[in-house]
């Protein structure tokens, strides 16, 4: 009897022990980083694309008071949106979400935004002719042991004569840079850390309107457009950001999200100056001139997508996954192409060398079909000056000096200072505005 | 199938007849991975427009079988395989998500009664072999979606303590508690399943804590009577 009171007392406590432990367990740990904010100081963000729209999201849903300073007369930097050009809506800047495990991918299924995969079919333009297979396999840029050298370099290395000049144009021109510049061994490298997955998405809508609806809608209250940072005065407790206008604003934290050309130009100056290393950190992160031509047509004549053009490494048909009837190809022109067609000078002349180019693959039926052109050129805009940041040789541990943060109180976010792998991304701008506010909250919690 | 019946019929046969015991385990797990926690932490705090925040991947089931090899003394040693299943789940409008976490281990143990006639308790140094395999489903699920999931490997040691209660002079059933440690559990793709990204919130690797709690039943040939 003795025993089978025992037997049974075990067996209950057993049971039930094995319910206990995880309700006191869950008690001792938090699901979230931050239980309760206590942070009563004032941020400001220099910039509103997505990383400093994501930043400021972030503050206010924890009830931190901050403030978007954005030169430009509207949000979202690089990721706009035309909606008279065509009848359906077009990307001006960003226009892909590349994999779609990331935030962004959340926030669209969250949101039920409407995106469609591109599969698009390819076609080359080689020697002269468009064809859908290369003679030669030219998938060399991933594996190990590669070089510290150009993609152009290492590819004439690798036996590819001339012919492929363009080709090879185009696959850098996906990374925002001329062939000539971006790094073999380093964007390799890069591309380690990739995990959004390798498939591509386009909006039925755009990328402006997920951006805008989900997240810059939510803080329009805190941001002043038109403002461009003239100096940043960090030598005190108190930071003192003076504009072009000579306004100023006394902050705790200011977190800097403009693209990487206006900090390696020197923009905004600095008091004290910069450490040097921050400033060769920047120096060495490249951003190319590219710009986006949208070029509308009244017949469809072309492939979905072209590559290895002369003046236009790629070409796509932008209506792929668009709710509309009208015929647009955009010409993609990144790199030395880009810095070619600005010299043109004006639009006119960068939209006519491009109809020359498709005329010459498609028998002179770009101009006959022709409509109307939009040429939205990032290398010229003050703001911006370039597509998206690329990985040049040499470059080093740069991107990782750039972004670290100073005296915790200057902090740097924006595509470019994604060190993990999602720099050139719109997710990736992302998650460097999430990672400035952990970090700001981390520093305030020491 | 005929064959397969007969061969795992003959195979037990043969454990039966070599082994001092044999052992099921049936039991609750606890896990605390710090870098994993940081991951979903992180995760939770990003995304302030999911109405609910995703659980840390920390309570499971486990279950395991082991074999004890024949010995005169009190002391005895064997192999085992677990199996471990931690799932972390939650519900959004439009978006539900899970994560879910086996965990496979191979090890070999040592084990101590207390005494070689009617031992009233053992307990068991256990070294293991772990691997594990991470995935993140979405619902609502689109076969376009881009796919998280992360493979890893690492090595465990853990000290097990049980009571044994007879329940007749072959079989028992012994209540028992275990804990486990990982110094370092190599899993560089982990944070792409917990966060979506890759080095942003942790390392390549985390160490590991496990406690388990639960009930084994196990078999000896000879009788400790």
């Amino acid at each position: 009897m003795k025993r089978r009171k025992f037997v049974r007392n075990s067996t209950l406590f057993s049971m039930g022990g094995l319910l206990i432990p995880g309700v006191f367990m869950s008690s001792c740990k938090e699901d979230t980083l931050f239980p309760s904010v206590d942070f009563q100081g004032k941020v400001l963000i220099i910039g509103a694309g997505v990383a400093g729209l994501y930043a400021g999201y972030l503050l206010k849903e924890n009830g931190i008071n901050f403030q978007i300073l954005e030169a430009s007369s509207n949000h979202g930097g690089r990721v706009g949106k035309l909606s008279t050009f065509a009848d359906f809506p077009i990307d001006l800047g960003a226009q892909w979400l590349h994999g779609n495990n990331n935030i962004l991918g959340d926030l669209i299924k969250k949101s039920k935004t409407k995106t469609s995969l591109d599969d698009s079919a390819l076609q080359y333009w080689f020697n002269g002719e468009l064809v859908t297979k290369l003679p030669q396999d030219i998938n060399i840029f991933e594996g190990d042991d590669l070089p510290d050298v150009s993609f152009q370099d290492y590819a004439t290395q690798k036996g590819f004569t001339e012919e492929y000049k363009y080709v090879v144009e185009t696959i850098a021109g996906d990374q925002g840079a001329s062939a000539s510049r971006l790094s073999v061994l380093n964007n390799n490298l890069e591309e380690e850390n990739w995990s959004s997955g390798e498939e591509d998405y386009k909006f039925e809508e755009t990328f402006f309107d997920l951006i805008d609806s989900q997240i810059a809608s939510k803080i329009k209250d805190e941001m002043l457009l038109d403002t461009v940072v003239d100096k940043i005065d960090y030598s005190q407790s108190v930071i003192v950001v003076t504009d072009k206008k000579g306004n100023r604003y006394e902050v705790d934290k200011v977190i800097i999200t403009v693209p990487i050309t206006i900090l390696k130009d020197g923009d905004i100056n600095f008091v004290p100056v910069l450490p040097s290393n921050k400033i060769n950190a920047f120096s060495k992160i490249g951003m190319d001139a590219g710009m986006k031509v949208f070029l509308k047509f009244d017949s469809k004549f072309y492939d979905q997508n072209i590559s290895g053009g002369r003046v236009s490494a790629a070409y796509a048909d932008d209506s792929v996954g668009k709710l509309g009837a009208d015929h647009v190809l955009l010409a993609f022109v990144m790199g030395d192409q880009a810095e070619v067609l600005t010299g043109l000078g004006n639009d006119e002349a960068i939209t006519s060398a491009l109809l020359e180019e498709l005329d010459t693959m498609y028998e002179g039926q770009a101009t006959a079909t022709f409509i109307s052109s939009h040429v939205e050129n990032w290398t010229t805009n003050p703001f911006v000056r370039g597509a998206y940041s690329y990985i040049p040789v040499g470059i080093g541990d740069a991107r990782k000096v750039a972004a670290e943060s100073i005296e915790d109180k200057i902090y740097f976010a924006g595509e470019a200072m994604n060190v993990n792998g999602h720099h050139q991304t719109v997710h990736g701008a992302a998650e460097t505005g999430y990672r400035e506010v952990i970090n700001i909250l981390n520093s305030v919690k020491k | 199938m005929k064959i397969f019946l007969m061969t795992t019929v003959f195979f037990l046969t043969f454990l039966q007849s070599n082994a001092q015991e044999i052992r099921f385990d049936l039991g609750y797990n606890y896990l605390s991975a710090p870098e994993w926690d940081n991951a979903i932490q992180t995760y939770n705090f990003s995304r302030p427009f999911l109405e609910n925040n995703q659980p840390l991947l920390m309570h499971g089931l486990s279950t395991s079988g082991s074999y004890l090899f024949r010995s005169s003394s009190r002391m005895s040693h064997g192999v085992g395989l677990s199996y471990s299943y931690f799932r972390s789940a939650v519900k959004n409008k439009n978006l539900d998500v899970s994560l879910n976490l086996s965990l496979i281990k191979m090890s070999y143990i040592l084990h101590l009664k207390t005494s070689k006639k009617e031992p009233k308790c053992y307990f068991d140094l256990v070294v293991s072999s772990v691997a594990a395999g991470l995935f993140r489903s979405v619902e609502p699920y689109s076969p376009d979606d881009s796919e998280a999931r992360a493979f890893g490997i690492g090595g465990e040691v853990a000290v097990k303590a049980g009571y044994i209660i007879l329940l007749n002079g072959q079989t028992k059933l012994s209540p028992f508690i275990s804990l486990g440690y990982v110094p370092y559990f190599f899993s560089p793709d982990a944070e792409a399943s917990l966060n979506q990204t890759k080095g942003l919130t942790s390392r390549r690797g985390t160490n590991m804590l496990t406690a388990q709690i639960g009930l084994a039943m196990s078999t000896s040939k000879e009788s400790t009577r």
